[in-house]
């Protein structure tokens, strides 16, 4: 009898997939919504998408244990669609692509990206409901698990977006910082973004512990080890705090005080929320407490 | 088709692990895995203190959590409703183990695939019983046709209203338990 079968590989997977797809649709929103100084992040986002979401899926692959050292046995991972991992493995395959190509045609990388710029609209279109349908399935994947009765809520693939949405923002902010330091002053205008993404998601994640201390015995175990238990100074250290709290109010300030807040702080604030989407998906996986059956 | 299942009386279990080391010999599995388990639960306080053996093994639900999540479709049911892994087919993602309510599958390192009891099919179909059945000095086990009303486990599970364990989580399991 084994308690999680899940580790540390999934969790980072679970991470990047979200942070991803997340700077992927932040990417596509600036492109499309916002006027020509915010080119800087969304050809940042387009950049750093597609190579995070592959980095998650390897950490998948070396997860698998039969199919990693015999990786033919890879293409069964389709045969059953009432199964999440075989929806993920036909989302994944489409969305890295796709993701690939955004980042070429926004930063016009050799010839594919010349080609792709003509349906940078379409890819902009598909991509993004690729890119939601990625956040959303990694919550579903471990929603519809029976064995771990706290992950069993429709709240999950909705706290899963959330986190992927502000996670995915501060991805694309602090490429966008790397690439383009004069970038750094129209960061600010973001900040707004992150106000709005992480109210979302606390208010997502209160909701979900709140739920599950009524919803039944086993999930009210887990969230009960979350917010006063052994796992409760990293919940309410490094998720609510430093990942959710901390974040939201610098980015208030960067906000107000439009441009001169120190550049450390600004990036600092994008680190704290990815350290913070980490966290999150850490606990909830290591949280999961199995029903009591004797 | 016959539909095996396995009535347990733990009543009578003593906590020896015979059908453990007779599991492990007849499926050759190696010291550090097992496919059944006994779990113990105290019952009373001193002085009239107790303690119930449980003995665990896959279930073979009906309605088989772990094979609606196998992406490959490694893990099956056979005809005879036997829940089972195909070896060839496994990736080792282990969301099975994850799915199953019971956590009674374990991953076997050497060969990278998720594996389980089997309910020595292989034996069944030659007519045998189970070797957890078989080797247990309290015969806590009865191993039948829970579709045949005059089969052993059927008069069994009818005299005693033995039940599975949690069956409010709606997976229809085929291992049935008298408790104290």
């Amino acid at each position: 009898m084994q308690q999680s079968a899940w580790g540390w590989l999934i969790i980072t997977y679970l991470f990047l997939a979200g942070a991803g797809s997340g700077a992927f649709i932040a990417a596509v929103a600036c492109d499309l919504l916002a006027p020509d100084w915010s080119k800087a992040l969304a050809r940042a986002g387009s950049l750093v998408a597609g190579p995070l979401v592959i980095i998650g899926t390897l950490c998948l692959v070396f997860d698998l244990e039969a199919g990693f050292w015999q990786p033919w046995r890879q293409f069964y991972m389709i045969g059953n669609l009432r199964s999440m991992i075989s929806w993920g493995v036909i989302i994944l395959s489409i969305f890295i692509p796709l993701a690939l190509l955004y980042a070429a045609a926004l930063n016009e990388i050799t010839f594919v990206g010349k080609l792709a710029q003509k349906y940078v609209t379409a890819i902009e279109i598909i991509g993004s409901l690729f890119a939601i349908a990625t956040a959303t399935y990694t919550g579903v994947l471990i929603a519809v698990v029976n064995g771990v009765p706290f992950w069993n809520t429709p709240l999950m693939p909705v706290l899963f977006l959330a986190s992927a949405i502000s996670t995915g923002l501060a991805a694309a902010m602090i490429v966008a910082a790397i690439i383009d330091v004069k970038t750094i002053k129209t960061l600010s205008n973001f900040a707004l973004g992150h106000v709005i993404f992480l109210s979302v998601e606390g208010l997502v994640l209160m909701l979900f512990v709140f739920m599950s201390l009524t919803r039944s015995t086993e999930a009210a175990l887990s969230a009960s080890g979350l917010i006063s238990g052994t796992l409760s100074p990293y919940f309410w250290g490094l998720v609510v705090i430093l990942g959710l709290v901390v974040p939201f109010i610098l980015s208030v300030f960067e906000f107000l005080e439009y441009g001169k807040m120190p550049k450390s702080l600004v990036v600092g604030a994008d680190l704290l929320v990815l350290m913070g989407g980490m966290s999150l998906r850490a606990l909830i996986i290591f949280s999961g407490t199995p029903p009591q059956i004797i | 088709m016959p539909r095996y299942g396995i009535a347990i009386d733990s009543t009578k279990c003593i906590g020896c692990h015979s059908c453990r080391v007779a599991c492990q010999n007849q499926n050759e599995l190696h010291f550090d895995e097992t496919f059944n388990w006994i779990k113990s639960k105290d019952r009373g306080q001193y002085p009239s203190y107790g303690k119930e053996f449980i003995p665990l093994q896959c279930n073979h639900c009906e309605n088989a959590p772990c094979q609606r999540v196998c992406p490959t479709g490694a893990t099956y049911t056979s005809k005879e409703g036997v829940v089972l892994v195909n070896p060839k087919t496994c990736v080792g993602c282990k969301y099975c183990m994850e799915a199953c309510p019971y956590k009674m599958r374990i991953i076997d390192h050497r060969r990278g695939i998720v594996e389980k009891c089997r309910l020595c099919i292989e034996l069944v179909r030659e007519g045998g019983t189970p070797a957890c059945v078989t080797t247990c000095p309290t015969q806590v086990r009865i191993f039948g046709d829970l579709d045949d009303p005059n089969s052993a486990i059927s008069r069994f599970i009818a005299q005693t209203g033995a039940q599975p364990l949690r069956p409010d989580l709606g997976t229809v399991p085929k291992i049935f338990y008298k408790r104290s």
